[in-house]
């Protein structure tokens, strides 16, 4: 009797365990179903007025903006008492990644995406779609065309960076520029040192620095990309049409190892070697601005965005920003070279649809995107908004040159090396390179590589 | 040797009964992946719901593996996985080796140092990389200012890729060493006392101790070590990812699935969603591992065989 009793619970356990492996616990994950069109919201009925709703954002990193966001939270939840912001932060680096996985998974309401770029052009052979054409094509970005708050956007700003295919993805927030140079205008007071506008004069003015034992330059290099980015000057000094330089390397009429790019080569060199400060590499992308605001170096090539966190971290902190003297031309050193930077999206399957535009309409309001322009330093795309913080004092003068830059034209073609990229980083301390002929080599074989495999 | 036999009647059939959950779940969370993984290998997937998915057939093989400077950098990365792998194994099977036959012995103290030698074991990986991260800051962290004391400096992990992806290996070691020298110590311990006495009554020394008694019957040990260090550490990437991001000259293999798959950020530039490539790389990998460790495990049991019968 007992050997019976024993044999049926045991034989009760072992199909509890058998049927809680098989009853899903949650709604199961969606397969890859048949993809709806292109736009199509299929989500749920939103919630009723009143009802609780949590809205799941997503951003990357940047502290002025990462601070303007949680102000901005606050405010829109005391308007909307029903609506909760749950705000996820991610590393720049790791964006793409998760909005893919968060998407995927129906976890995100609205979330931060960069500006449209890097599209497949028709010179490129066996390209692949970039991400966020995969995202719209596969069906998980909403159409926002007929959105009211689209139409407080720049309509040139929604048609580059937000639109494809005739509709529109994501309201793009701002421009950055990436070639300029912050310099610490007390530092060069007191070494009675000139604002560089040449090369020659920027190679003369780190050299006074360096005599007085103040480091010429920082940047974020533990995150790797500050440094090359850093140098994107030096790139549109040589090629200042920077789709033309796209084309011209597919196309085999500019390479990476000619007399022009070597010449780019030869400055990149001492831009990361003597140029930058040692120990670089292990500042982060963060700390950088912190770094430059202490008053320890002299200047900070960097982006535009960085200017509310040097203000931030020290207001009192008198500060200029230049465009890259990459060339000994002056009048060749006045475009700004950047990007469209973040923009935001709503996830087309979100059950939050009504309060996901909502926050955008909030976010969309002038007087609110006027106060996130000046927080992040972003060069507007609302029409009605002005450049009132230093950064855009600084840019005012060049905003008529702004170009779009090489990294936002730029698709690698398969089969291409990792070096197949114009990178300061790819020199010593920062890489293994010292000799720019050969890095130059070096750039063009792996490049040329992936081109004579798609032929 | 008499095998045992499971009874009669449902006696027989009861066991495995209970084996059944267990093999449910291996299917459903590693052969059944696995299998996907295969069958997206030879498609170009992006892993995106909703996608199109079509069949390439051997394309995405060809690319990994034969496909210009590309194929050339993957070959690169197999090959810096395999050093990854010979060091952080002899290294840390040693010094684990070492710690466990100095921490197995009656002195004041050793509870505490097994568990300090331990406690990296259960940190997880982000929380090592921030560790030697803040150690190993070249503007002042405590390693920069102890060179300085020598009038020396680096640049660490931001330095060059040779001496960043040797850090990676320390960090691998000081992270893992402590669940080696736990394994060995359990084998230590099953080693009867009588056994060393009965040597040093022979007149053995230490070392002929240590060869003759106790290295033959720390085999089971030895075995199962060596084959989670060097399976381990043929798949970890982890750790390069939070120590050194995606730099040229140290990216290990598994980093370069990971990278492929889910598309890695440089600057603003996100490399496409490839996860039917990465499927294929990762295939190539199931299969490195799967040849070492078969070798490994073929070598170790024959070893154990005819050492402990």
């Amino acid at each position: 009797m007992d050997k019976k009793l024993s044999a049926l619970v045991s034989l009760l356990v072992a199909l509890s365990f058998l049927l809680a492996a098989c009853a899903p616990a949650t709604a199961p994950a969606s397969p890859a179903a048949p993809a709806a069109p292109a736009g199509a919201t299929t989500a749920p009925a939103a919630p009723a007025t009143g009802e609780k709703v949590t809205l799941r954002t997503l951003i990357h990193q940047n502290p002025p903006m990462v601070a303007y966001m949680e102000e901005f939270n606050k405010k829109f939840q005391e308007k909307y008492p029903n609506i909760t912001v749950d705000q996820s932060v991610v590393n720049a680096n790791d964006l793409s990644t998760v909005s893919q996985t968060r998407l995927t998974a129906n976890d995100v309401d609205v979330l931060d995406i960069f500006g449209f770029a890097n599209a497949a052009q028709p010179y490129m052979k066996k390209a692949d779609a970039p991400n966020w054409q995969t995202l719209i094509d596969a069906g998980l970005l909403m159409d926002i065309s007929d959105q009211p708050f689209v139409k407080n956007y720049d309509p040139a700003a929604i048609k580059d960076a937000g639109t494809y295919n005739g509709k529109v993805y994501q309201t793009n927030l701002g421009r950055v520029s990436y070639s300029g140079i912050y310099y610490n205008k007390d530092l060069f007071k007191a070494n009675n040192v000139k604002v560089p506008t040449t090369w020659d004069e920027l190679v003369a003015a780190c050299a006074a620095f360096k005599k007085a034992n103040i480091p010429c330059m920082t940047a974020g290099g533990k995150d790797g990309w500050p440094i090359f980015v850093g140098a994107y000057g030096l790139i549109g000094a040589e090629y200042p049409d920077q789709a033309k330089l796209v084309q011209g390397l597919w196309d085999g009429s500019i390479k990476w190892n000619d007399a022009k790019s070597l010449d780019m080569w030869n400055k990149m060199k001492v831009y990361a070697q003597d140029m930058m400060e040692a120990g670089a590499s292990g500042i982060a992308g963060d700390a950088a601005p912190g770094r430059f605001a202490s008053g320890a170096v002299a200047m900070f090539p960097g982006g535009t965005w960085y200017a509310s966190a040097i203000d931030a971290a020290k207001p009192a902190f008198e500060w200029g920003y230049i465009p890259w003297p990459g060339s000994n031309n002056a009048a060749d050193n006045k475009n700004l070279f950047g990007k469209y930077d973040q923009g935001w999206a709503i996830a087309a399957k979100t059950p939050n649809k009504d309060a996901a535009i909502k926050y955008l309409t909030e976010f969309s309001d002038p007087a609110n995107y006027q106060a996130f322009a000046n927080a992040v330093g972003f060069i507007p795309t609302q029409p009605g908004a002005t450049l009132n913080t230093q950064i855009g004092k600084e840019v005012a003068p060049f905003l008529s040159n702004f170009r779009v830059g090489y990294e936002q034209y730029w698709v690698a073609p398969k089969g291409a090396g990792q070096y197949a990229n114009p990178y300061a980083s790819y020199y010593k301390p920062f890489g293994t390179y010292d000799d720019p002929q050969t890095l130059a080599d070096k750039v063009q074989a792996d490049l040329q590589s992936g081109l004579d495999a798609v032929k | 040797m008499t095998s045992y036999l499971f009874g009669h009647g449902r006696s027989r059939w009861l066991p495995y009964l209970f084996l059944l959950p267990g093999v449910f779940f291996y299917l459903l969370i590693s052969l059944g992946p696995s299998l996907a993984t295969t069958v997206f290998s030879f498609t170009d997937a992006t892993g995106i719901a909703g996608a199109p998915v079509h069949f390439v057939g051997l394309d995405n093989y060809k690319e990994f593996l034969f496909m210009g400077q590309g194929s050339a950098d993957n070959y690169d990365a197999l090959w810096r996985t395999l050093k990854f792998c010979f060091f952080v194994t002899t290294i840390q099977f040693s010094l684990g080796l070492l710690l466990a036959v100095l921490l197995n012995q009656r002195l004041k103290g050793t509870a505490l140092f097994r568990t300090l030698y331990f406690m990296p074991a259960i940190l997880g990986v982000v929380i090592l990389g921030l560790i030697w991260t803040l150690f190993l800051y070249p503007l002042g962290g405590p390693a920069s200012r102890l060179l300085g004391v020598f009038g020396l400096s680096s640049e660490f992990l931001g330095g060059p890729p040779t001496e960043a992806f040797a850090w990676v290996i320390v960090v691998q070691i000081w992270a893992n060493v402590g669940i080696t020298m736990v394994i060995f110590i359990a084998g230590l311990q099953t080693i009867s006392a009588e056994l060393y006495e009965a040597g040093r009554i022979d007149g053995a020394g230490s070392w002929q101790i240590f060869r003759n008694v106790t290295w033959p019957l720390l085999t089971p040990s030895v075995n199962t070590n060596l084959l989670l260090n060097i399976i381990g550490s043929l798949q970890a990437w982890t750790l390069f990812m939070v120590l050194l991001g995606y730099r040229n000259g140290t990216q290990v293999l598994g980093y370069t699935i990971f990278a492929q798959g889910f598309g890695q950020t440089s600057g603003s530039v996100t490399s496409a969603f490839r996860q039917g490539y990465a499927a294929a790389a990762s295939i190539v990998l199931f299969f490195l591992v799967l040849v070492i460790g078969l070798t490994t495990q073929t070598i170790l049991r024959r070893r154990e065989a005819r050492i402990i019968g």
